[in-house]
């Protein structure tokens, strides 16, 4: 929650021009009866899930969550089974309706709007991509992708020929006159996900997109994910259960616990910095040194000999490919950003971020300054 | 009740340790000691006393002397009943006609290319035997008359039935107040439906269809229902979150993932209403029904068969064309399978043209009744007696008669008729819920205030009797079905063409062997009920955790020990399942043996309608869905497993 805050104001700074494509804010979403009356009571609002239940018969799915989404960006949500976070997916288009709070796309709100805005808010600006695929057993491959266009009244030819075009970017030519039961898990995944890109939407929801598949494959369809995000630069909302899956493909991640979000930032805030116990128990396994920078590894220069000595790093190096390059050559690297070199990793930082020991000489954390850039990131992640 | 008590003195000190089935078996026993001297003392401890009797006969028979003197000038009547009644009779016709201009060639041409059309050549095949040999047995035109009443009653109840289907599964409210009704209409014997129809309608074709459309509809509309509620929820997310309108989900989504069920919706339909059309010669349907109620009332079995024979041979050929349906995928083109129907369409007209739209010609007949009459003779001759050892057909439904259903029927009716009520209750409460009790205590008493005790319990001995025999009959032969996989390939296809048999066509053979009287009724209930039970029951016990099964017998467990300790208990709920079919089923049976001397309330619905007192008949008729409500409920385990057992 805190950090939410803190990044929008970051993001806003860097690209002032572009406002968030979701804009979530005070998010609630309560089943049992007489929702509405949970969060507009503070002493309600305040009561653990079980005293709730107990108390009221609700369940909350969603508890005050707020966030932005910017253009371009692959947003994350993960959490454990039961944190919310599929629901709060479907509140995004109101697939479950949200009990308080708003939310806008591009500035407008999608909780006032009537059912034909919502439809059309549907067909054309937020395409999600579900765990079980969802697919229509009794079409066709082509006419699955189709289908998105079918309903929005895209004449015959006209959305055969996109959605062929859909299906051969997805990776499936030839297999166009199957059924999605002819299909492989993957497979079937590939074609949700042509149905997804076929209306050429704004932003695609992810809800839990790879978790029923197998590992390899699983693999292939995150660099495909990937992909889309680098090339078409498509905005995203992806929820997942798996933390290697978040890291890989989010260039933001909110985590979320009992409806919250305990942490949102980039993945290295999230590894570098977790902000509670939580969270920490949460990245333990993470191999650290896969997905932090030399920012956090690196010590003011020492001396003006410093600076001219060393292999040359950017700042957005993983500590993993620093220990390469300083192994190499046997001495500390300096760490350049646009010709101006603003510190020094050695033997000693880069195994300090290694075991963990870096968090409580940095807190608060890294300075703000430019995120990894997804390229150099995921290229990293993946090796 | 005995019994009871002393469970209770028994099991008090240790009341924590009660299962909740004997707890709720108890409070009953309790309820009923509270209520049980009182009643006695003022109303004696014999049947339904007369005094808690309500005589419908006087209003009954004045609300039927009102409709037949108004039949023909109340508004009621000319305006509402009477166009229904005309358009369904216009219709019948207007098939009959059509059929009869195909002629012989071109009604068998059509059948065999629709059978192929629709499920293959198997299908056609029997299609075209079947044809063939209901033209051979000279039954021709009866058979055409039954095709006609058949074509426009399923029509109507395919169309009624997915009406009610999509107004319950598209809407919460209808879907629970219309399944309760489903359920029990699909529970009740067919001749329930008979009187109600026959009171508004009169007797001939038009009620005929009516009753048949009100028989059949319902597992249509169940099927729809279920079906479209049963869409995929991730599915119909998906679609929803594309932006489709209610309207566009209904049409694209939830009816084409729906189609295996309403497909079955439409074979279980088909087989209910051809079921219900012959049972309705009863009522004025002509056609083949018609030919064996006339044969039986004279016990000429060999007319019988030669008109049962036909009824089998169709429903063969309706169930193996229309249960392929579901399965059948979207392998053919477009353009072939219209390629295809244009070519079955034309070979029909051509074959009906060529045969200049005849009937069956009269020299290509073969008379199958005089020689099946002697044969039946020879069986009387030689079964019936005296066979050293075994004894002889007679002997045994003389046995069975004297050594079973009287005895039980002397029980039945000598219960106390208060005790009666909370007997049932106890029964319906200790494996389902206190609804199912209610209902059927209340269903029971009911027939004690419709004045109907007696009959009933006479109904209920053979019940009672011939489901003890369907139930150990039945889970032998499942037992041996589960057990070796070639009894269980022998076994397949003769349940599957039993369970596809009218309950009608069950009667000629047991009249044959037994003669007349409550014995054969039993039987033919007995062979009608059997299929059901030995499929649920093999079926369950096939299923049963090959895990369990696997470590009972690494455990050494033998053969009898693992049926008994894991199969059985695993396949618990196919077994009351089984039970509760066997229930409706035998009773639906016993009702229609009226006809050949089983008494009780089936004989006074028949009376009722062959002597035109509709009270006598609507009493006995309403007692009959009265048991039936009482036996379904008694025998209906709750729906949600979760205690099942408290460990």
């Amino acid at each position: 929650m805190t950090n939410a805050g803190s990044s929008t104001t970051r993001t806003q700074a860097r690209t002032p021009a572009q406002p968030p494509v979701f804009s979530v804010r005070n998010l609630w979403k309560v089943f049992g009866p007489k929702a509405g009356r949970v969060p507009a009571d503070e002493k309600l609002a305040a009561l653990s899930p079980e005293e709730l239940r107990e108390r009221t018969g609700c369940t909350v799915a969603v508890r005050d969550v707020s966030f932005d989404v910017r253009p371009g960006e692959c947003f994350v949500v993960m959490g454990l089974s039961g944190s919310g976070k599929s629901t709060l997916v479907r509140c995004l288009t109101r697939l479950i309706e949200p009990t308080s709070g708003t939310i806008a796309i591009d500035g407008e709100d999608v909780c006032g709007m009537d059912k034909g805005a919502l439809r059309s808010l549907r067909r054309h600006r937020a395409a999600m991509v579900f765990q079980h695929f969802g697919l229509l057993p009794h079409r066709s491959v082509l006419d699955n992708v189709a289908y998105g266009l079918e309903i929005q009244g895209v004449a015959r030819a006209e959305r055969r020929a996109k959605a062929a075009e859909m299906v051969e970017k997805v990776g499936l030519a030839g297999l166009e006159g199957r059924r999605p039961g002819q299909l492989s898990g993957g497979q079937q995944q590939r074609v949700g996900l042509a149905r997804a890109l076929a209306a050429d939407p704004e932003v695609l929801l992810f809800d839990e997109p790879f978790s029923a598949l197998d590992p390899l494959i699983r693999r292939e369809m995150q660099d495909e994910v990937v992909r889309l995000n680098r090339d078409e630069g498509r905005t995203m909302v992806f929820i997942t259960h798996d933390l290697g899956e978040a890291l890989r493909v989010g260039d933001r991640i909110a985590l979320m616990r009992a409806g919250r979000v305990v942490q949102c930032g980039t993945p290295e805030e999230i590894v570098g910095s977790p902000a509670d116990d939580y969270v920490r128990d949460f990245v333990r396994d993470v191999p650290r040194e896969q997905v932090l920078t030399v920012r956090r590894a690196m010590r003011p220069v020492g001396g003006l000999h410093e600076t001219e000595t060393g292999a040359a790093l950017a700042p957005a190096t993983t500590v993993a490919d620093a220990i390469e390059a300083v192994a190499r050559t046997g001495t500390p690297a300096r760490v350049v950003d646009q010709g101006r070199c603003l510190g020094i990793v050695d033997f000693q930082g880069l195994l300090n971020v290694v075991a963990g020991l870096d968090g409580t000489q940095q807190e608060p954390g890294p300075e703000p300054g430019p995120e990894p850039g997804p390229e150099t990131r995921l290229e990293k992640a993946a090796a | 009740m005995s019994t009871a008590t002393t469970a209770a003195t028994a099991t008090a000190p240790r009341r924590p340790r009660l299962s909740p089935a004997a707890r709720r078996v108890l409070l009953v026993a309790a309820a009923m000691a509270a209520v049980a001297p009182f009643a006695a003392a003022h109303w004696g401890s014999g049947m339904w006393p007369g005094a808690l009797t309500v005589h419908l006969d006087g209003p009954l028979g004045r609300v039927n002397d009102w409709i037949i003197d108004n039949r023909d000038s109340h508004w009621l009547f000319l305006y509402f009943f009477g166009h229904i009644s005309n358009a369904v009779v216009g219709a019948v016709r207007a098939v009959y006609v059509v059929l009869l201009a195909l002629g012989w060639a071109g009604v068998t041409a059509g059948a065999s290319l629709l059978a192929w059309r629709l499920a293959g050549v198997r299908a056609a095949v029997t299609a075209l035997a079947s044809f063939a040999v209901c033209g051979l047995l000279g039954m021709w035109v009866p058979t055409m008359r039954t095709l006609a009443l058949m074509v426009v009653a399923v029509a109507v109840s395919v169309a009624v039935g997915a009406l009610l289907g999509l107004a319950a599964g598209l809407s919460d409210r209808t879907f629970r107040a219309l399944r309760p009704v489903l359920d029990t209409m699909q529970a009740l014997p067919a001749f329930a439906y008979l009187l109600p129809v026959v009171l508004v309608f009169g007797i001939g074709v038009a009620p005929a269809v009516l009753a048949t459309v009100v028989y059949a509809a319902p597992p249509m509309a169940r099927l729809t229902a279920l079906g479209l509620r049963g869409t995929d929820k991730g599915v119909l997310e998906a679609v929803t979150s594309l932006g489709t309108t209610p309207r566009q989900r209904l049409l694209t989504a939830r009816l084409p993932l729906a189609r295996r069920e309403l497909l079955l919706g439409v074979n279980q339909s088909i087989m209910m209403a051809l079921s219900m059309a012959v049972i309705a010669s009863v009522i004025g349907a002509d056609g083949l029904g018609d030919r064996v109620y006339q044969a039986l009332s004279t016990v000429d079995v060999g007319a019988a068969l030669a008109a049962g024979v036909p009824i089998v041979l169709l429903a063969i050929t309706l169930d193996r064309t229309t249960s392929g349906l579901g399965q059948e995928g979207h392998n053919r083109t477009r353009t072939r399978a219209t390629a295809e129907w244009a070519t079955a369409a034309a070979a029909t007209a051509a074959a009906a043209w060529a045969a200049h739209g005849k009937t069956w010609p009269h020299g290509l007949t073969v008379h199958i009744e005089s020689a099946t009459n002697r044969a039946k003779d020879w069986l009387v001759d030689h079964l019936s007696h005296g066979i050293p050892g075994i004894g002889g057909t007679a002997d045994w439904a003389a046995h069975y008669t004297g050594w079973v259903l009287d005895p039980l029927r002397t029980a039945l009716q000598s219960t106390p008729w208060w005790a009666a009520p909370f007997v049932v209750a106890a029964l319906a409460w200790a494996i389902g819920t206190w609804r199912t009790a209610l209902t059927s205590a209340v269903s029971l008493a009911l027939i004690g205030v419709l004045g109907r005790w007696e009959p009933a319990m006479d109904t209920l001995s053979q019940v009672l009797a011939a489901v003890a025999v369907t139930l150990v009959l039945g889970i032998a032969i499942a037992v041996a079905a589960a057990r070796s996989r070639r009894v269980e390939r022998v076994l397949r296809p003769v349940l599957d063409v039993f369970q596809t048999m009218p309950q009608f066509v069950y009667l000629i053979p047991v009249v044959a062997l037994f003669g007349v009287g409550r014995a054969p009724a039993a039987a033919a209930a007995v062979v009608y009920a059997l299929p059901a039970v030995v499929r649920i029951v093999s079926q369950g016990l096939r299923q049963a955790d090959p895990a369990a099964l696997e470590s009972a017998r690494s455990l050494g467990a033998t053969g009898g020990q693992q049926l008994r300790q894991v199969q059985f208990p695993l396949a618990r709920a196919e077994l009351l399942l089984a039970v509760n079919q066997a229930v409706v089923l035998v009773l639906s049976v016993v009702i229609i043996g009226g006809l050949v001397g089983g008494g009780a309330l089936g004989y006074e619905v028949v009376f009722g309608l062959a002597q035109g007192d509709l009270a006598t008949g609507l009493t006995a008729g309403t007692a009959i869905a009265c048991l039936g409500l009482m036996l379904d409920r008694v025998t209906q385990p709750t729906k949600a497993p979760a205690h099942k057992e408290d460990a």
